[in-house]
């Protein structure tokens, strides 16, 4: 072999490598990979390298309970729905709402956990109701509950601001951008009990606000759905359920809800 | 692929509007970039150390952080102190046009100190002051070999104005996030952005040889 011949076939050798290095990753065992975009502190956040919080503590309680293996991979947001499209992960939990207009392209367990949306404003703000937010600017965070139930109720509109982080949309009302930020209930009173100092309020309407779920969400026609929902179900049911979110929220679930 | 076009189809408006914003951010801000850039790269280029400091910090510090960063601490932090509420699209071509005088104001220093330094002397033997010789002499031939790297600087301006999304200006990149958050699809969204924009970078060249073009056979 000639010089030219020898790096040719160094070439094609170390791709041929490499290429096999990264499909062995894939699916070589029954471990399953889930993905996550761990952000979205209470329900999941890094903390140093571990990935923490209520959806992960649910995911390994479901997992144990199905007898699967599984492995929590941080893929962040958008390639998240990438990986699951090009079934690079099996499953992905991520505080993902259940939608008809995400089921077209995904499949979902049954909800894990009832949101309600919240409004936060400022201390001697006129709005008292979700209905006074018609024809206010408000601030969410883009693709999460808080602009669906607005959009739901006003239709899509400019006066929705959707920022890329509920951090960012509540710095938008502290600016005086907006007059009302809409989110989680828990991301809202978390930021409320944090920062007295800013003089916001929250507020609550059940009656405008409807419920929305989360679910874990999986590849259309994926394999694994069944056997995780009957997990689930004997997660909720045996009260564990009911642990892991006094852990989190400090509070009681409202299991019924899941069980509709 | 019927799905994927019905939901393009039905955000397309939505696109539309939001290339109009990026329109007329890049074209603000390569106006303002370009004058602010100008008496910088001028002002760097002095020998009174007062005004050419101020100049070369502001290069070093506007070249040397991330734009991403620049977008935040205005919007959040400058901002509010001198508008109340602040304006997003305020914000945005401000940050754009700090950052992009930077940029070119050492594309003009660069391009005057190409020009050798025979022609300032002559200029200043024939009579004509500082500047005099700078208007006459140097700049006319200084320009033509600034327009090059003033064109990718303009095109790079384009490409960066889809940062300003991340403050919730209504701009392409917004839309097509806002596009992947209602249907969690990726690709959709950000490939007609991207098509989008490379349809506008592909106009600011054709405008940028033409332009190109005229300044050379004059």
């Amino acid at each position: 072999m000639n010089l030219k011949q020898t790096i040719k076939v160094g070439i094609i050798g170390l791709s041929a490598a490499l290429l096999a290095a990264c499909g062995s990753t894939g699916s070589d065992d029954k471990k399953l990979t889930i993905g996550t975009d761990a952000a979205y502190a209470p329900f999941e956040s890094l903390n140093g390298d571990k990935i923490v919080g209520f959806d992960v503590d649910v995911l390994d309680a479901v997992m144990k309970e199905a007898d699967l293996d599984y492995k929590l991979k941080n893929t962040g947001w958008d390639p998240l729905f990438i990986a699951l499209q090009n079934e690079e992960v099996d499953a992905g939990i991520s505080a993902i709402t259940i939608n008809d207009k995400r089921k077209k392209t995904y499949d979902f367990s049954s909800p894990y956990f009832e949101s309600i949306n919240m409004i936060l404003t400022k201390e001697g703000s006129p709005i008292k109701s979700a209905k006074d937010l018609e024809g206010k600017k408000v601030s969410v965070q883009n693709g999460t509950t808080g602009q669906e139930a607005l959009e739901k109720m006003f239709g899509k509109n400019e006066n929705i601001k959707k920022f890329d982080s509920n951090v960012l949309a509540i710095q938008a009302l502290l600016n005086g951008e907006v007059e009302a930020v809409v989110a989680d209930n828990g991301v809202l009173k978390e930021y409320e009990k944090n920062n007295p100092d800013k003089k916001l309020v929250t507020i609550s309407d059940k009656e405008n606000f409807d419920s929305e779920f989360y679910g874990i969400i999986f590849p259309k026609d994926g394999d694994h759905q069944d056997e995780i929902n009957k997990a689930m179900k004997k997660v909720i049911d045996s009260g564990k359920y009911a642990e892991i979110y006094k852990k989190w929220f400090g509070e009681e679930p409202n299991v019924d809800a899941l069980k509709q | 692929m019927d799905y994927s076009l019905q939901i393009i189809r039905e955000y397309m408006p939505l696109f539309l509007k939001g290339t109009v914003t990026t329109i007329q951010l890049s074209l603000l801000s390569i106006l303002f970039g370009t004058i602010l850039g100008l008496f910088i790269g001028l002002g760097k280029m002095t020998k009174k150390r007062l005004i050419s400091l101020p100049c070369l910090w502001y290069i070093s510090f506007f070249r040397g952080t991330p734009l991403l960063v620049q977008i935040l601490l205005i919007h959040s932090a400058f901002m509010p102190l001198i508008m109340k509420p602040p304006n997003v699209f305020v914000s945005s071509v401000l940050a754009l046009s700090l950052n992009a005088a930077a940029y070119i104001a050492e594309i003009f220093r660069a391009g005057i100190q190409s020009i050798d330094k025979g022609q300032m002397e002559a200029a200043k033997s024939l009579g004509m002051n500082h500047v005099q010789a700078m208007k006459h002499v140097i700049l006319p031939q200084a320009s033509r070999r600034m327009i090059p790297p003033l064109g990718n600087e303009f095109i790079v301006l384009i490409k960066d104005s889809s940062l300003v999304s991340i403050i919730a200006t209504p701009e392409l990149m917004y839309y097509a996030r806002a596009m992947m958050g209602e249907y969690y699809r990726p690709w959709e969204p950000y490939m007609t952005a991207a098509l989008m924009y490379l349809i506008l970078t592909l106009g600011m060249a054709f405008i940028l040889s033409k332009i190109e073009r005229k300044f050379v056979y004059d």
